[in-house]
């Protein structure tokens, strides 16, 4: 599947969904105006290129995200998931969370998105401030 | 003598005297949204606030504007070659005793009134563990057609809050009343 490439806007994070690696990465801010518009293809998107995958298949989801709406966490949610449940099914799932070493809410987010999420490998991962 | 200018420096004194450094009232939209919350994380970050004040300022501030926009009985909506929707509201950022506070004012019909003081109600119920936790099941729930995921919004509100979010309802007409929120961060 053709990797998916989304600059960041001032309001939307970096997106880059390269199926052929198996490598997931959002980063920046997330409050778009339209939340579903923003997130639904990629979701759509990840939803297919997961069901078509081979077992056993490696996926690395990096979110490096500074700020989020409730709106957006809801979608990242959903996100998370999807990969939740491709590593149910066999796939070898890991999620790297990055946080700047200062920012609670980030750091908190983390621990609240990882808790439930049994069959993926969540690292939280702390980047030292400016 | 300007009378004019006496009237106005009279609103502003108002405005100081809440402690109020910040504030907007009328048609609400998501540039404006954007443009009121970039200036606000630029004069806290001149003023050397703590980052994560300032994080927590900006989310508040988000979710509470964005509620006016959602929520707003107060509403015009039209097409000038593009659709538009403008939600009327009130947004007021301060500080009092060393503590910021974001406010935002809006009307709200009497029939969503009543639904959404049990929602604050049940949210002011909860301390830090049962918000935080409550967070977590409305992160994973479907949401409700109708509320277009209020619910949560009012409980990262809560959660950026330092102390419980103080709220109200003052009846303007027959079928009105006017809401009010104010969160300390």
């Amino acid at each position: 599947m053709q990797t998916i490439t989304i600059a960041a806007s001032e309001r939307s994070p970096e997106v880059e969904f390269n199926f052929d690696e198996g490598v997931l990465k959002l980063k920046g801010e997330s409050y778009p105006e339209d939340v579903a518009a923003f997130y639904g293809p990629l979701l759509t998107a990840l939803d297919k290129w997961l069901s078509d995958l081979a077992e056993g298949a490696k996926i690395s989801c990096d979110i490096e995200l500074v700020y989020f709406n409730s709106s957006s966490a809801k979608a990242l949610m959903n996100l998370l998931l999807l990969l939740e449940k491709a590593g149910a099914a066999g796939q070898s799932v890991v999620v790297n969370w990055y946080f700047n070493s200062d920012d609670d809410t980030m750091q908190e987010f983390g621990e609240d998105f990882s808790e439930d999420l049994n069959h993926v490998q969540f690292n939280l991962c702390a980047v030292e401030g400016a | 003598m300007g009378m004019l200018a006496e009237e106005y420096l009279s609103f502003k004194k108002v405005l100081q005297q809440k402690g109020i450094i910040f504030s907007f009232s009328g048609y609400v939209s998501e540039g404006i949204l954007f443009a009121l919350g970039d200036a606000l994380k630029q004069k806290m970050a001149l003023e050397d606030t703590d980052t994560n004040t300032t994080r927590k300022v900006f989310s508040v501030f988000v979710e509470q504007v964005q509620n006016i926009i959602r929520y707003s009985a107060d509403r015009v909506t039209g097409d000038i070659g593009k659709p538009v929707e403008l939600s009327s509201g009130m947004i007021a950022v301060g500080q009092e005793n060393g503590k910021f506070f974001v406010i935002c004012a809006n009307v709200v019909k009497h029939t969503d009134m009543e639904r959404l003081r049990e929602r604050l109600e049940h949210i002011k119920s909860l301390d830090r563990e049962g918000i935080k936790a409550f967070y977590k099941e409305k992160l994973r729930e479907d949401p409700d057609a109708e509320s277009k995921g209020a619910s949560i919004g009012l409980i990262e509100i809560a959660r950026r809050a330092s102390d419980p979010i103080e709220y109200d309802f003052m009846s303007i007409d027959d079928g009105h009343a006017f809401f009010c929120l104010k969160a300390f961060i």
